[in-house]
C-alpha cells in the first residue's frame, strides 16, 4: 500500500517537474539552496543536505537535554511532588520558540540576495516562451517552499521530542496531544514569522532604495538582523525569569520582543488563554505574524517589478561597490612590515576583497555580531554598571569585552580566508608565487592583525585611559596585542595558501572538533585569560610575567612549525578532505 | 630563444600531448592551431610552466625553464585563454598588483600602468571594479599584464576574444611591431584569418600530434593550398564541412 503511494506521488511528482511551471519551481527552489553560482564563484554553498542538518541539530540536541530535565525519577529525585508542565516548562518553551526564530531567522537571512530573480534569470528564462507572471508566481511558490521547509526542519525534532520528554511518563494521551498542539503551533508560527520578517525587510529595502543604495545597505541591514537575532537568543536566559517576577502591567514591555507573543499563543492552546496578558500576546502574535506576511507579499510584488522586469535597462552591477576608503593611509605602516613584493602584492588583495566581497564581509560581520552581543551580554551581567569602571583595575566585565571582539574578529576573518574568490582567476598567484618560499602565513597574519589590532588596540588604550591611567591603559592594550597575536599564531600555525584562492571541500572529517575548539577557545579568550589579565594588572611584575608565558606558546609553535615537512608548507591551491580515520 | 624538446604530457592514463619539438626565435610570430582537444592550452600551460611535462623540456636561452621558474616568467607575458580576473578589483589595482608581483619599481610601475591604460582607452575605467568590465575590457586588462614588463618571450592564448574591431586591428599591429623589436611571440589561435596574416611561422596540431611544422609559406607550399583553411581543413577536419551543415538544418527544420 505505502509502496503504491510513494510511486503514485513520484510518478505525479516527476509529472509536475516537466512541466514549464513545475520546471521552474524546482530551478528555483534549487537555486535558493544551492546559490547557483557558477562554477568557482564566491559563495559558501554547503549543499541541500548539509544545510538540513546543521538547521536541525539545535533544536535536536536541546530537545534531547530535556529527557535529562523533566524525566520521571529526576522529578522524583528532586521532589516534585505537584508537576504541571504547562507551567514548569514555560522557561523551555519560550528557549524552543526563540532557537526556531532564530534558526529560521538566520537561515533566511543567509540566503537574502537569492530572494529574488537575478540578472542571470532574466537572461536565461525571459528569451524563452514563458509569461512573466509564471517566473513571478514559481518564484513566489520557491520562497513558500523555501520558508516552509526551513520551518519544518528546524522544528521537526522538538516537536515530538519535547512533548514526549515532558508528558510522556503522565501516561495520558490526550495530554500529550494538547502540549504538543501547543508547542506545534507556536514554534511552527514563530519560526514563519522570522522567515517572513526578514524576507519583508529585504522587499522593503529593495523596493524603496535604488538599486546602488540597496546593495550598499543589504549588508549593514543583514549586520543588524544578526545581532538582533543574536540578542534575541540572548534573552532567552532572562525573560522567563522575568516574566514570573514581574507585575501583568510591566509585562508588556517584555511583550515588544516577538517571542514572548508568540509563548503566549502556546499558552492560549494549552488552556491558559483567559489571561489578560497572554490573550493579548496571542493577538499580538497573530496580527504580527499577517502583518509580515502581508508586508512580504506585498514588497516582493513591488520590488519583483522594480528589478526584475527591468533588468535590461540597468547597467550590470557587478560586485559590490569599492570602498571608497583607501588603504592609502596605511601604506607606509604596510611598506615597514611588509617586506617582499608578492606579500605586498597578495596584502593588498586580500585587504580588498574581504573589504569588498560581499560574502566575506557577510561571514566577517556576522561573527562581528556575535562579538558585539556576546560583549554586550558580559557587559550586562555586571551585578553593578558603575562598578565596570570602578575600583583599582579594571574590572573583569570591562577586560573581557576587548578580548571577546578580538577572537571573533579573528576567527570570522579566519573562517573567511576558507572561503574562494573567483577561484579560476587564481590562475595570476599560481603563475607568479614561488610555492617553497611559505610566504602564506606571512600573508594571512598581516592580514589578521591589522584588521583586528588596528582600531581594537586604539580604542582599548583610549576607553581605559580615562578610568584607569597611562599604566593601566598601556598594560591592558599590550596584553590584548600579545593575545591576539598568541591566537593568530596558533590559528595559522598549518596555514599554506593565499586567502581566497584556494577550494576547500565541502566537509571536513575535523569539522566536528574544529568548532568544539573554537568554542573552548572562546571560554579560555574571554573568560579565563580576562581573569589573569586583572590578577596580573594589580601588580606590575605579576603583568611582565605575561611576557615569558607569550614567548613560551610562540617559541612552542615555531618549534612545532620547524618539525614540519617542507611538503606540507608547500603553498597550495587545491584542498582536499583527509579522513580522520 | 625558446624551446621545447619533445614534449609530452599525460593525464592520468589519457595521453595529451605526444613529442611536441618546437623552437621560437626572437622576431618570430609561431602561429599555433589545432582544433578543439588538440592539447594547445596543455602545449601553452607546459610552456608557462604552469604544468610539467610527463617527459620533455621546455628549454628558455639554453636552461630547463624549472631550474628557475622565477627569473624565466619574469621575462615571459603570458595571455591566458580565458580572461579571469577579480572582479572586486578595480583594473588599475589588479595591474598594480601583476606590477608588484613582476618586481617592477615603483615610478615605472606607475608610469607604464597609466601609459597602458590610456592606450587601450581603460583610463575613465581604471577605478571600475572589473566584475563590471565587459568581455574586451577585461582581455585588455590581461594584454596590458602580459606586456607591461617588456617581455622577451609573449605565450598569447586566443588574445583577440572578446576584443572590438579597433581594438583587434590594434593587437594586430602591436604583434608585427613587438616582432619588429626581436620579440619571440607565440601565438595561440582559432582565427585563422588572423594566424595567417601575423604568424611567420605555423604550428598545426591534431590528437596531441605535430601534424605540420614551419614557416607559414613553406607549410603552404607543402600542402599545395593557398589559404591557411584549405590547409587546416585538408590536414585537420575528417568531416565535409558543407555536409555536416546540411545535415543540422536538416534536423532543425524536420523536427
Amino acid at each position: 500500500m505505502i509502496g503504491h503511494v510513494k510511486q503514485f506521488l513520484r510518478m505525479r511528482w516527476e509529472a509536475f517537474t516537466q512541466t514549464p511551471f513545475g520546471c521552474l519551481l524546482r530551478l528555483f527552489v534549487v537555486r535558493m539552496f544551492h546559490g547557483g553560482a557558477e562554477a568557482g564563484a564566491e559563495e559558501l554553498d554547503i549543499g541541500v543536505g548539509a544545510t538540513i542538518v546543521l538547521l536541525a541539530m539545535p533544536g535536536l540536541l536541546v530537545s534531547l537535554l530535556m529527557f535529562e530535565k523533566y524525566g520521571s525519577l529526576i522529578r522524583f529525585l528532586r521532589g516534585d511532588g505537584v508537576f504541571d508542565p504547562f507551567t514548569a516548562t514555560i522557561p523551555d518553551e519560550y528557549f524552543f520558540i526563540v532557537l526556531s526564530m532564530v534558526v529560521t531567522g538566520a537561515a533566511a537571512l543567509w540566503r537574502w540576495d537569492r530572494i529574488f530573480l537575478d540578472r542571470r534569470d532574466y537572461m536565461n528564462l525571459v528569451p524563452l516562451p514563458i509569461s512573466i507572471r509564471s517566473l513571478f508566481f514559481a518564484n513566489l511558490c520557491a520562497i513558500l517552499v523555501l520558508a516552509g521547509v526551513f520551518t519544518l526542519v528546524v522544528n521537526a525534532a522538538p516537536l515530538i521530542l519535547f512533548p514526549a520528554a515532558v508528558v510522556g511518563s503522565q501516561g495520558s494521551f490526550s495530554l500529550f496531544l494538547r502540549f504538543a498542539t501547543g508547542h506545534t503551533v507556536a514554534v511552527f508560527l514563530a519560526s514563519t514569522f522570522s522567515c517572513f520578517a526578514v524576507f519583508a525587510l529585504a522587499g522593503l529595502l529593495m523596493a524603496l532604495l535604488p538599486a546602488a543604495v540597496f546593495r550598499r545597505l543589504s549588508l549593514f541591514a543583514r549586520f543588524l538582523v544578526a545581532i538582533w537575532l543574536l540578542a534575541v537568543l540572548g534573552s532567552s536566559f532572562a525573560v522567563p525569569q522575568l516574566l514570573t517576577e514581574i507585575s501583568v502591567v510591566n509585562a508588556h514591555r517584555v511583550a515588544v520582543l516577538p517571542p514572548v507573543s508568540f509563548l503566549g499563543l502556546s499558552r492560549t492552546v494549552w488552556g491558559r488563554g483567559s489571561e489578560t496578558f497572554v490573550a493579548s500576546m496571542t493577538v499580538g502574535a497573530v496580527v504580527a505574524l499577517g502583518l509580515a506576511f502581508l508586508t512580504a507579499l506585498l514588497t516582493y510584488v513591488v520590488s519583483f517589478r522594480r528589478s526584475f522586469i527591468r533588468i535590461p535597462e540597468t547597467p550590470d552591477a557587478g560586485p559590490l561597490p569599492r570602498v571608497s576608503v583607501s588603504l592609502s593611509p596605511l601604506a607606509r605602516l604596510q611598506k615597514g612590515i611588509i617586506h617582499t613584493p608578492s606579500q605586498r602584492a597578495c596584502y593588498k588583495f586580500v585587504a580588498r576583497t574581504l573589504l569588498r566581497s560581499e560574502s566575506h564581509l557577510q561571514v566577517v560581520l556576522g561573527f562581528l555580531a556575535l562579538g558585539l552581543v556576546a560583549a554586550a551580554n558580559t557587559l550586562a551581567s555586571a551585578p553593578n554598571p558603575q562598578a565596570i569602571v570602578a575600583g583599582r583595575t579594571p574590572s573583569l566585565e570591562f577586560l573581557s569585552v576587548p578580548l571577546i571582539l578580538s577572537y571573533c574578529m579573528v576567527i570570522g576573518i579566519r573562517f573567511a580566508f576558507e572561503i574562494p574568490a573567483d577561484l579560476r582567476a587564481n590562475w595570476i598567484f599560481r603563475f607568479w608565487l614561488d610555492r617553497d618560499r611559505h610566504e602564506a602565513r606571512a600573508i594571512a597574519r598581516r592580514v589578521l592583525l591589522m584588521f583586528s589590532l588596528s582600531w581594537l588596540a586604539p580604542a582599548c588604550f583610549l576607553l581605559t585611559l580615562p578610568f584607569w591611567g597611562w599604566a593601566i591603559a598601556l598594560l591592558h592594550t599590550t596584553i590584548l596585542t600579545l593575545c591576539t597575536v598568541v591566537l593568530v599564531e596558533i590559528l595559522l600555525v598549518r596555514f599554506r595558501k593565499i586567502p581566497f584562492t584556494c577550494s576547500y571541500p565541502a566537509f571536513k572529517s575535523h569539522s566536528g572538533i574544529m568548532v568544539v575548539a573554537y568554542m573552548f577557545g572562546f571560554v579560555l579568550f574571554s573568560d579565563y585569560l580576562a581573569q589573569m589579565e586583572r590578577w596580573s594588572l594589580s601588580d606590575v611584575w605579576r603583568a611582565i610575567s605575561f611576557v615569558p608565558l607569550f614567548l613560551i606558546v610562540v617559541g612552542a609553535l615555531h618549534f612545532y612549525r620547524k618539525q614540519m615537512l617542507d611538503m606540507d608548507k608547500e603553498l597550495i591551491f587545491e584542498e582536499v578532505s583527509v579522513s580522520g580515520f | 630563444m625558446l624551446e621545447a624538446r619533445g614534449l609530452s604530457k599525460f593525464y592520468g592514463s589519457v595521453l595529451a600531448v605526444q613529442d611536441i619539438s618546437f623552437c621560437l626565435r626572437p622576431g618570430q610570430v609561431m602561429g599555433y592551431l589545432g582544433p578543439n582537444g588538440s592539447g594547445k592550452s596543455t602545449t601553452v600551460k607546459m610552456l608557462t610552466g604552469l604544468l610539467e611535462p610527463s617527459s620533455g623540456q621546455v628549454v628558455h636561452e639554453g636552461k630547463d625553464i624549472h631550474n628557475n621558474l622565477a627569473a624565466y616568467r619574469k621575462r615571459l607575458g603570458y595571455v591566458p585563454e580565458e580572461a579571469n580576473l577579480y572582479p572586486n578589483l578595480t583594473g588599475e589595482e589588479y595591474l598594480d598588483m601583476v606590477a608588484t608581483l613582476r618586481a617592477m619599481s615603483e615610478p615605472r610601475k606607475k608610469k607604464t600602468i597609466r601609459s597602458l591604460l590610456q592606450l587601450f582607452s581603460l583610463w575613465p575605467h581604471r577605478h571600475i571594479t572589473m566584475g563590471a568590465y565587459s568581455k574586451g575590457m577585461r582581455q585588455r586588462i590581461l594584454l596590458i599584464g602580459a606586456l607591461m614588463d617588456n617581455p622577451d618571450v609573449l605565450i598569447l592564448d586566443e588574445p583577440l576574444s572578446g576584443l572590438d574591431v579597433t581594438s583587434a586591428l590594434i593587437i594586430k599591429n602591436l604583434i608585427q611591431a613587438l616582432s619588429a623589436r626581436g620579440k619571440a611571440i607565440f601565438y595561440c589561435s582559432h582565427i585563422l584569418e588572423v594566424v595567417e596574416k601575423v604568424c611567420s611561422h605555423l604550428i598545426i596540431l591534431r590528437k596531441g600530434q605535430v601534424i605540420a611544422h614551419g614557416a607559414t609559406t613553406e607549410v603552404r607550399e607543402q600542402i599545395g593550398k593557398s589559404s591557411l583553411e584549405g590547409i587546416f581543413l585538408q590536414l585537420v577536419e575528417e568531416r565535409d564541412v558543407a555536409q555536416v551543415a546540411d545535415e543540422i538544418v536538416e534536423v532543425v527544420v524536420s523536427s
